[in-house]
């Protein structure tokens, strides 16, 4: 057989090895694993860890053959700025309330846009501040601080 | 039985029930017909919807939303070309050529009067075959479940897309983050780092929400937007007598097939749909037409993915397994609800057994209501432009997960498999069998646990009790047959619609 690396296959190898080594590690240190009578509470991560190494090397080793198929593009800025304007609703939700947070959350998810037109992010804003108020605040009833200083 | 299906009615007609049958067929609608997203993100989204109902509520709401989602999918794929999940790709085919034609009314009427059928027929055959099962369950054993579960678990990472050994892993990994929490036997913490959020594991909803719908979005932005919104109007929602005479033998064979395809752990869907489209184009005396718009090549698997819809909930009402991604949110759901699904629950909860088997019924009438005569609605939903559909899905997600247990970890929680989610579609892991794994894990841990105390610790259990051994024998003869490169090929073929 020629080696023909597949990148995919080698990352998602690489990847399964370190999470099984990592947890691994961890089981070891930290948790009894008793027999297989009495099972710790470590008997089955090991297990599970186990064979998720023997599988990472398993795909591993097979992607040194398989290839090539590349890893695509990763769309960094779109990818940062979902999971910016997630965290930055996570962290504002509590402490700055409902309508600060939903404000800050479209806004920056908005960027990703590939054309930017403040007017309909606006737009956007105040009809998801209605709609959600109407269903979450008003129907669901969920326990959530409207405005920053309610609460 | 009959007086079972009564009793079920009862349940399911009280208003409550009705109006959440309704209200999650409509909404499941709404939001699959949006462009690119499938069944298993709409539920996702929905899931923080029904955690204030009692159990059968919430159940029969999430049913609905599953086929009202599969329904609104079908549409979107027909009128715009746009699959929202694998199992609609086969109807684009013929869907999207008929719309083309100017058929796109009878295109829309055969996908629900199809849906209709077969979900009637496949909700018959779920009432019959539940309490059947469950009787056969009951006999089992710790170590006989434990090799269900392995069965379940190998037949649907083997029947998913692309590679064997990749959809396998992302099964363990699932099975693995399902650990982290507190040990039940022990009471001991696990993976926890002293999170005290932890504690009681990695959240259910917030997974699938950041692995389907966060990485979804993101996917999306990154492709071009391709739309070929339709001009031609829609006209005659009905089949003529000629159409009638087409398409009455798809119909059944599809519902046949799906039926069949949908007990299968991994079944489901897609592969029924794509099954029966393969069926149809080889037998059909109109083989010509196919691909040209015949609509046949609509009835099939539209047929074939409701009926494979129903039957899918068999192994998880009367086993407690999911057989595919979708089921894996029930079971999810169910566990919130404080169920454990399994073989007790219909002796358990009578209630939500057959008020959910007579909700399936009533919730593929209200899709016929609910879409044929509004289809015009719809048509104007589907023309949302994305770039506006996705700050407000993202903060549907933000608010649903964090109103979970008004906790911004989950909120966090979502962040990370959002962003695992993309990276898993850049290095071709599926991850459906990773939500699985996760659902599973903590059943098998307790059955395997169980079984290994009764043996004293001998693991030859598994291979001498009759049972057990079965279906570990057909576990290896899965794996097996898919490394056969012939059989490989097969399947990739017919997932990719070929």
């Amino acid at each position: 057989m020629r080696l023909r690396p597949d990148a995919q296959d080698i990352f998602a190898g690489v990847m399964f090895i370190a999470f099984a080594a990592f947890m691994l590690h961890l089981t070891f240190e930290s948790l009894p694993i008793g027999t297989a009578r009495r099972m710790g509470s470590g008997y089955m991560p090991m297990l599970t860890f186990g064979i998720l190494g023997a599988l990472g090397v398993a795909i591993l080793l097979g992607g040194l053959f398989s290839g090539p198929q590349p890893i695509g593009r990763f769309a960094w800025r779109d990818m940062g700025l979902i999971l910016l304007a997630l965290t930055v609703y996570g962290l504002t939700v509590e402490r700055l309330g409902f309508v600060v947070s939903l404000v800050l959350c479209i806004g920056i998810a908005s960027l990703a846009e590939k054309v930017w037109k403040p007017l309909r992010v606006l737009g956007l804003i105040a009809f998801m501040l209605v709609l959600c108020w109407v269903l979450f605040i008003w129907y669901l009833d969920i326990r959530i601080p409207v405005f920053p200083w309610s609460r | 039985m009959l007086e079972h299906l009564i009793y079920g009615f009862t349940v399911a007609a009280t208003f409550q029930n009705l109006s959440a049958c309704f209200v999650g067929a409509l909404l499941g609608t709404a939001i699959g017909v949006l462009p690119g997203i499938g069944p298993v993100a709409t539920i996702s989204l929905l899931l923080p919807l029904t955690f204030g109902m009692p159990p059968t509520t919430a159940i029969i709401m999430l049913a609905g939303i599953y086929y009202g989602a599969q329904y609104g999918g079908s549409t979107t794929s027909i009128l715009m070309n746009l699959p929202g999940e694998v199992s609609s790709v086969i109807t684009t085919l013929d869907g999207y050529q008929m719309a083309k034609n100017g058929q796109a009314g009878p295109a829309l009427a055969v996908a629900a009067i199809g849906s209709f059928f077969a979900g009637c027929t496949a909700t018959v055959l779920v009432a019959a075959l539940g309490p059947l099962l469950t009787a056969v369950a009951l006999s089992f054993g710790p170590a006989d479940y434990f090799s269900l579960m392995l069965l379940g678990l190998i037949v649907s990472a083997v029947l998913s897309e692309g590679n064997v050994v990749k959809s396998i892993a992302m099964m363990v990994a699932g099975v693995g983050l399902g650990l982290v929490g507190t040990d039940v036997q022990t009471g001991q913490q696990r993976f926890t780092f002293n999170i005290p959020e932890l504690s009681d594991g990695i959240g259910f909803a917030p997974m699938a929400m950041g692995m389907f719908g966060i990485a979804e979005i993101i996917r999306n932005l990154e492709m071009p937007e391709v739309r070929e919104a339709l001009k031609t109007k829609i006209s005659r929602l009905w089949l003529t007598k000629e159409e009638w005479r087409r398409v009455a033998a798809p119909i059944l064979r599809g519902t046949t097939l799906g039926s069949v395809v949908g007990i299968l752990p991994g079944g489901g869907a897609a592969l029924s749909s794509m099954g029966a489209y393969t069926l149809e184009r080889r037998i059909s005396r109109n083989k010509h037409l196919f691909g040209k718009g015949a609509i046949e090549g609509v009835a099939a698997p539209e047929s074939a993915n409701n009926a494979a819809a129903q039957t899918s909930f068999i192994p998880l009402l009367t086993l407690g397994i999911p057989a595919n991604a979708v089921m894996a949110l029930m079971v999810g759901a169910l566990i919130i609800q404080g169920i454990q699904p399994g073989p007790r629950m219909i002796e358990a909860q009578p209630d939500l057994f057959w008020g959910l088997i007579a909700s399936m019924w009533i919730g593929n009438l209200m899709l016929v209501i609910i879409n044929l005569p509004m289809i015009g609605m719809w048509v104007r939903l589907l023309k949302v432009p994305y770039d506006l559909l996705y700050p407000a899905i993202l903060i549907f997600c933000a608010i649903g997960v964090y109103s979970l247990q008004n906790n911004s970890f989950d909120v966090y929680v979502t962040v990370v498999f959002g962003f695992l989610g993309y990276l898993f579609s850049k290095i071709g892991c599926p991850p459906a069998p990773m939500l699985i794994g996760f659902v599973l894990g903590p059943m098998m841990e307790e059955h395997l646990r169980r079984a290994m105390l009764l043996a004293r610790g001998n693991p030859m259990v598994f291979i001498e009790r009759p049972i057990s051994a079965t279906l570990l024998a057909l576990a290896v003869i899965a794996v097996a047959a898919m490394t056969l490169p012939s059989i490989r090929r097969g399947k990739d073929q017919a997932l990719a619609g070929g």
